[in-house]
């Protein structure tokens, strides 16, 4: 638990210092941050009760787009605003590197693996986020259609 | 506000100017595109634009068949989305209160000029990145501490050398290099540093992550074309950061053995 904790600091320190980097308003830092965070623990504690990095990723993204679409809504802000902070403990950087190194030092089917390992993370990533931002808008339209037309009666 | 009809030649200038703006500070394909069409649509002009990564051509039609088009090529691209929220909220402005011209220039160039998080903050920031992710993928403390260090000075040397004007991929390519000699380099006075870990936290804010994200998001709207651009790009830039660290672990472990 404390490990956990721990990383989720961590986590929280990195994304908000990334969103500095990003250059995001000053009163959002902090949600940006905290965003990173719970994604992060989110994915940790799927890898430790499934074992699949994969799988773990796609949730911890969905949680990404639907934190930061409630987030814009709050603070009136887009939500790439949170989503990109966000995602930045989760997204194969280092993978990518790695793949490229392993490469370079001849070990061409570990390389060959992590790549492929690259490409489903990155596509996890980018799915989750669009499907869990384009469900809630479309739910939200749903919602105000239907509070709309009561009103009306 | 506004009420003075705006030329063609004007609303395209605008209009192009927001959508490089908003390109060089890393915005996604469609939401160019799309802000183009709208600024175009408030003054009545069919703006119709074909955007890449790194371009784009832009041609603006009245009702009466005058048309205009131009084209401008982006050299540089950050990530700076506090720009692209101010310029989304501009077009959203144009849109409703149709800006007269002079008003629009002006707040363009207000925009332009918009204060960064200053340079030691900025420095500070990319070396806590360093700091937490290095642990996060299970450095110790000590790495991290190392990791900070080379970072920061890393920030300071690309930030120098992109001002010089090499071509875009030597500062990735020096960066990883730089990056594993100073790890080696630590590694030789302190033995229980792990190389591997210091390299990968020092590095994390180079890598292409979020590029490669990004680029898969761009296939999903549909935009081909700049998806394989950015999914190449951020090939290149992973090479360039892996053979600097390559070379660099190379030349090191010839001389440990040396």
């Amino acid at each position: 638990m404390g490990d956990t904790m721990r990383e989720f600091l961590l986590a929280f320190l990195g994304s908000f210092t990334g969103a500095i980097l990003f250059n995001i308003e000053r009163y959002n830092l902090f949600w940006a941050g905290l965003c990173g965070g719970i994604a992060w623990a989110i994915y940790k504690f799927l890898v430790l009760f499934s074992g699949r990095a994969i799988y773990a990723t796609f949730i911890a993204a969905v949680f990404v787009g639907l934190y930061s679409e409630v987030m814009a809504r709050r603070l009136k802000t887009p939500a790439y605003v949170f989503s990109l902070p966000g995602i930045y403990p989760l997204v194969p950087g280092i993978m990518a590197f790695d793949t490229i190194n392993l490469l370079t030092f001849g070990k061409l089917e570990e390389g060959i693996n992590k790549g492929i390992e690259t490409a489903a993370t990155a596509g996890a990533i980018a799915f989750g986020i669009l499907l869990a931002s384009n469900f809630y808008q479309v739910l939200d339209k749903l919602i105000s259609e239907t509070l709309n037309k009561k009103t009306k009666k | 506000m506004g009420g003075d009809v705006m030329e063609v030649k004007q609303v395209v200038e605008v209009a192009t100017k927001i959508g490089e703006l908003l390109l060089s500070s890393g915005a996604e394909i469609y939401r160019v595109e799309d802000t183009m069409r709208r600024i175009g649509a408030a003054y009545k002009i069919e703006i119709e634009s074909f955007v890449m990564p790194n371009g784009f051509s832009a041609t603006g039609k009245t009702s009466d068949g005058k048309m205009i088009t131009c084209v401008k090529r982006i050299k540089d691209r950050t990530v700076d989305l506090h720009k692209i929220e101010l310029l989304n909220d501009l077009s959203r402005r144009i849109e409703a209160e149709k800006l007269s011209y002079d008003v629009i220039v002006k707040e363009i160039e207000n925009i332009e000029k918009l204060p960064y998080f200053n340079f030691p903050l900025r420095i500070l920031s990319a070396g806590i990145v360093a700091f937490s992710f290095t642990q996060l993928f299970e450095g110790t403390v000590l790495d991290a501490f190392f990791a900070f260090i080379i970072t920061c000075v890393i920030y300071v040397l690309k930030e120098k050398i992109e001002k010089f004007g090499f071509f875009q991929f030597f500062e990735y390519f020096i960066s990883g290099f730089l990056a594993a000699i100073f790890a080696l380099f630590v590694n030789n006075f302190i033995w229980t540093v792990n190389i591997d870990k210091v390299i990968i936290g020092s590095i994390m804010i180079l890598v292409p992550g979020i590029a490669i994200t990004n680029a898969i998001k761009d296939a999903l709207y549909g935009d081909i074309v700049s998806s394989l651009a950015r999914l190449g790009e951020a090939l290149y830039i992973a090479t360039s950061i892996g053979v600097g660290v390559g070379f660099a672990l190379t030349l090191g472990i010839g001389w440990v053995t040396l």
